[in-house]
């Protein structure tokens, strides 16, 4: 399944968030979400998952606008990662993989084979099949949110939305993280913070800035220094990684854009 | 209940101790809260055997004419709707306490929160002042004024929270705490006013919370709301475990987080404020209960629920026992007693839990 953002329009507390925004995720595909602080990505993502209404245009689950189906009915077809990380209620590892399971489980209902299924092969993807009675808030930084990525898996969902997945996490947990989501092959629309990661793990890119879409398409096409500086507001090159061949960002860490050879940056503006 | 309690399985690399099987729990609960009913008829100034206990309740369940003599009036006209009235009361705290906690995303938030028992508390003490019940005596036209005083409040924490869009715990919280506040200071203003020390007796007595008033008629209305809002509440045990995650992470589960709050919050507040309407605002118990069976059975609400209802009900009438029959010449408040017992008890297993380095 694929999804489709048309026309978006989300406005906050009054204030338009994201405007006119058009995206598409493709079947199979890893479409990735950057820009910086604030363009609107966590937004735009929220309205995928149902957590906020659009003010206009459609969010189309393989050509079925979202809101035609009931929160459940749509919850099946598209499981989030948001940025949450939980609170203290004393739950267990499988108790909160079990919670995936809830779109399709009426009330009064108890977990059937096919619910336990789901549940132990997400633990099992995840590499966390040996830690089900394991308390979630006993868990480190990396094993709750590989946790909490076995949830959306066991919601067996054909789209996964994921809002920076990779904060907070060591640069091991960070490559285990977008590892696993490549290896599962879903439609994943997933907001990163990292360029270089983008870079690496995406099909395709949508860059963020200010609440619309600025550019789209593949990685390297997309992140030129000249959308660096322009979006980002920082001088960088875009080289080759030496190890696997990818497009590699290297920043400027010593100025941001224009404040040094201003005459160059113009010229990368215009 | 019992039977759509979720099984728990043990074992695994790093297993903690909360291996305790929800099913033999509910029923090990369930027949100690039956010997504990038996024992609150059987104990008090006059003492009946527990088997003329039964034999009273049999013969009026039965249909049977009852035999003549004080122990049918003492057993069934005082003894029984009291102690019913303890366990629904305790089984509609353990229920509203872990509702609550759901609904404000804080293991130790209390339905006393959200201001709904200031209000009945200011209700029933204009009751007792100003005459507006019958004669001042704990009766229905107390809890009536208790009600509708829980009802004023839940209205006007409603009118607060809804602003801003989707009554986010920390609103809810913040409105409940400052309106609840604001009617307390009615509440003491009052209790000045009283007129004579029986008045202020009774108040203090009242907001301290008392199960004396029992009688059947008194019991209708939580029998019938206890059950009901449990049953509400088992079947969105999914909604509220989502709950605990976060807004956003419900919301991707397929929860409609707003109407879920919004009916949680009703529901509570109705529950509450029937609670405090025929029992005064006992302390503690809703705030300890679900706490005790989140350390025990852990925190998902399919058998959470339940448990905390069972031991709610077991606590409040064991702590009517106690409340009965520790001194001689009076009563003691439930609440002072709840917060006696309960307060320690809770500080014993936080301790154990944190010792035990989970």
């Amino acid at each position: 399944m694929r999804i489709d953002i048309e026309n978006l329009r989300v406005a906050y507390a009054g204030r338009t968030v994201v405007a006119d925004a058009h995206l598409v995720a493709a079947e199979g595909e890893i479409t990735g979400l950057v820009g910086p602080n604030g363009s609107g990505k966590s937004t735009l993502l929220r309205t995928v998952y149902r957590h906020l209404k659009p003010a206009a245009g459609r969010v189309l689950l393989s050509g079925t606008d979202l809101r035609e189906l009931s929160p459940a009915r749509s919850a099946r077809h598209v499981a989030a990662l948001p940025q949450e990380r939980g609170s203290d209620f004393e739950l267990s590892v499988r108790e909160v993989v079990a919670m995936g399971r809830t779109p399709y489980k009426r009330a009064f209902a108890s977990e059937d084979a096919t619910d336990r299924d789901h549940v132990a092969r997400a633990l099992a993807d995840v590499g966390m099949a040996g830690q089900a009675d394991r308390r979630f808030t006993a868990l480190s930084g990396g094993e709750r949110q590989r946790v909490l990525l076995a949830r959306a898996f066991a919601q067996d969902p054909d789209v996964l939305v994921l809002d920076e997945p990779t904060n907070h996490l060591d640069i091991r947990h960070q490559v285990e993280l977008l590892a696993l989501l490549r290896g599962q092959r879903r439609t994943t629309l997933v907001s990163l913070h990292d360029l270089n990661a983008a870079a690496s793990v995406c099909d395709r890119l949508h860059v963020l800035h200010a609440g619309s879409v600025v550019a789209s398409g593949r990685p390297r096409e997309v992140l030129t220094p000249e959308l660096m500086a322009e979006v980002f507001g920082v001088r960088a090159t875009v080289v080759d990684h030496p190890l696997t061949g990818d497009p590699l960002i290297a920043f400027d860490h010593r100025a941001p854009a224009g404040t040094e050879e201003p005459a160059t940056i113009r010229t990368a503006a215009g | 209940m019992a039977l759509t309690l979720a099984r728990r399985r043990t074992g695994g690399a790093a297993p903690e101790k909360r291996g305790l099987p929800a099913g033999p729990l509910a029923l090990a609960l369930g027949v100690a809260l039956l010997a504990a009913l038996t024992a609150a008829v059987a104990w008090g100034a006059t003492s009946i055997p527990p088997a003329e206990v039964w034999g009273v309740v049999w013969r009026r369940l039965s249909g049977e004419a009852p035999r003549a003599g004080t122990d049918d009036l003492i057993v069934w006209q005082l003894r029984v709707p009291r102690a019913l009235l303890a366990a629904l009361v305790g089984a509609g705290l353990g229920l509203v306490g872990t509702a609550v906690q759901a609904l404000v995303r804080n293991p130790l938030a209390d339905p006393y929160l959200l201001g709904i028992s200031n209000g009945a508390s200011l209700g029933a003490v204009a009751a007792i002042v100003l005459g507006l019940g019958t004669g001042g005596a704990l009766g229905i036209g107390l809890s009536g004024a208790a009600f509708a005083g829980a009802l004023a409040t839940f209205a006007l924490v409603w009118a607060v929270a809804r602003r801003g869009g989707g009554f986010a715990p920390l609103r809810l919280v913040l409105a409940g705490v400052a309106i609840g506040q604001f009617l307390s200071g009615f509440t003491s203003y009052l209790v000045l006013q009283a007129g004579d020390e029986q008045q202020t007796h009774s108040v203090l007595f009242w907001l301290m919370g008392s199960l004396g008033g029992a009688n059947w008629q008194l019991l209708a209305v939580p029998a019938l709301a206890v059950p009901l809002a449990g049953l509400w509440l088992q079947a969105r045990a999914r909604g509220l475990n989502a709950l605990l995650m976060g807004d956003e992470t419900a919301a991707g589960l397929g929860i409609d987080v707003t109407r879920l709050r919004r009916e949680l919050f009703t529901v509570t507040s109705v529950l509450t404020g029937v609670l405090v309407a025929v029992s005064g605002a006992i302390a503690f118990v809703a705030l300890m209960v679900p706490h005790v069976c989140r350390l025990v059975v852990g925190g998902d609400h399919r058998r959470l629920l339940p448990l905390s209802a069972l031991f709610g009900a077991l606590l409040l009438v064991v702590v009517d026992i106690v409340c009965r029959t520790a001194m001689d010449a009076q009563e003691l408040p439930v609440g002072v007693v709840t917060s006696l017992l309960g307060a320690p008890a809770l500080l014993y297993l936080l301790d154990r839990r944190l010792g035990s380095g989970s």
